[in-house]
């Protein structure tokens, strides 16, 4: 790795907790916390979204559904190609196991997304020269399944509760799937199957 | 608590047993590992290495696309044949253009008794596939010799660019057909045959009379259309031969010496 990728990540990374503490800010003021504003932000690793994505995301009630937003860039040192993709991803974590010290558990997750990558060599319309059908799978977006856990821990400051989490998620996209449903001999689910990490700031 | 105990090692060995990269960036990503670069080149190398016999036989199978178990089974079937020099693929190696896709298929032909060599398809052209294919295998068009023959490999994926002019390159095919002072026999192979609705009707003539018109020229090989054909299809002395798909199970195998061909059809 060389000192330019660190350059170009760590402006990627200023640039998402320069976001995330502007939406901590908007809250500080005297009213409750707007509608709109996010109840997280989560910053992700891998999972076919980018080599980082990171973006806004919002609770249920309950806290068992995230919906999250994602802004993903994978540098051309990373991928071959540099890729920005956009992702609307929702999880959903049916069980809550309080631990010591305010650390909790959510063992199981599911989740799914669709991304859309950027670029002219992708279509979400194939063109008129096409004809109809020719090919059945729009290029640019892609959805995607997942499962896996997070582990959290919630902390009160300033008379404010907040939280951090860092999650794991086991995930394939329908290419993928479709490919091993028709080749169970030759495909393993381990070729198949990919590791995305994340961290989740609540405020 | 103890659910998740019982899950963790599990989820680990998935992992840490079969996979070919534990982090996906982006599905449309070309990260490859090593000896995973320039495979047709590494492989006409490997080839020319081996002294060329009088009579030269060898493979021609095609649209590997999502077959990967059928592909498998072509292999052990074509590793039967002790007499054959090389295995020819004729282009859509993948069916999404990805590069997970050929490193798949890769993994099986590297399964072959002798190297094998590629075209590029129309799904080859989608989305990365073009980067994909340059990185993996090399360039688009290309040529080798071995023996008493020529091997010219194109891309006549016309529709993938909108039927623009550009494809196939008549003229770099021109150039490689003028530059044979051994008078060699040429065999071009590319995925979509001439007559073909895929192909640019505008430049079907001028390549039919290239290879028509040269002495040289007495058989092109292609796959993309999943099903056999053989024929002189414009009566001009040159043989066109499709082979199938690896979802119709077959494939041919092909008996060349100066001035003469033999083809045979193979199911498995």
């Amino acid at each position: 790795m060389n000192v330019l990728i660190f350059k170009e990540m760590s402006k990627y990374l200023l640039l998402i907790l320069a976001s995330l503490s502007f939406a901590a800010e908007a809250q500080e003021g005297p009213k409750a916390k707007r509608w709109y504003l996010p109840d997280h932000m989560k910053l992700q690793f891998a999972g076919g979204t980018g080599f980082l994505s990171g973006g806004p995301g919002y609770n249920s009630r309950n806290k068992k559904l995230e919906t999250d937003f994602l802004f993903g860039y994978l540098p051309e040192e990373f991928g071959g190609d540099a890729l920005i993709t956009i992702t609307g991803k929702t999880t959903y974590s049916p069980w809550r196991v309080a631990l010591k010290n305010d650390y909790y558990l959510a063992p199981v997750s599911i989740g799914m997304y669709l991304s859309y990558t950027f670029g002219p060599q992708f279509d979400s319309k194939w063109p008129a020269y096409y004809p109809k059908g020719y090919y059945w799978w729009a290029t640019a977006f892609r959805p995607g399944i997942y499962a896996g856990g997070k582990i959290g821990r919630e902390v009160t400051m300033h008379s404010r509760r907040r939280g951090l989490e860092l999650y794991y998620e086991i995930g394939t996209y329908d290419l993928m799937l479709i490919s091993y449903v028709q080749n169970t001999g030759f495909l393993t689910p381990g070729d198949i199957l990919n590791l995305a990490i994340g961290l989740k700031f609540a405020f | 608590m103890k659910p998740v105990l019982r899950f963790l090692p599990f989820v680990s060995l998935l992992f840490f047993s079969s996979c070919d990269s534990l982090f996906l960036y982006n599905p449309n990503q070309v990260t490859l590992h090593n000896g995973e670069s320039n495979l047709n080149a590494r492989n006409v190398a490997a080839l020319v290495s081996q002294p060329p016999p009088d009579t030269l036989r060898f493979i021609l199978m095609g649209d590997s696309q999502r077959w990967y178990d059928e592909s498998e089974e072509f292999v052990k079937s074509a590793n039967k044949h002790r007499d054959i020099s090389f295995v020819l693929h004729a282009g859509d190696i993948s069916d999404f253009g990805l590069s997970q896709e050929f490193k798949w298929v890769n993994r099986i032909l590297s399964k072959l008794h002798v190297p094998y060599m590629t075209v590029i398809g129309n799904h080859d052209i989608v989305a990365n596939g073009p980067d994909a294919y340059r990185k993996m295998f090399g360039p688009m068009n290309y040529s080798f010799e071995y023996g008493s023959h020529k091997f010219i490999f194109i891309n006549t994926n016309s529709r993938e660019y909108a039927f623009d002019g550009t494809v196939p390159d008549v003229n770099w095919l021109r150039k490689e057909l003028a530059d044979n002072p051994e008078n060699k026999d040429m065999i071009v192979i590319a995925h979509i045959p001439p007559y073909d609705n895929d192909f640019d009707k505008n430049l079907e003539k001028e390549y039919g009379e290239l290879l028509g018109n040269n002495p040289n020229v007495h058989m092109s090989l292609y796959g993309h259309q999943h099903s056999f054909n053989d024929g002189e299809y414009y009566k001009d002395g040159v043989r066109y031969v499709v082979t199938t798909s690896m979802g119709a199970r077959g494939y041919l195998k092909i008996k060349v010496w100066k001035g003469g061909q033999e083809v045979e059809r193979i199911n498995f």
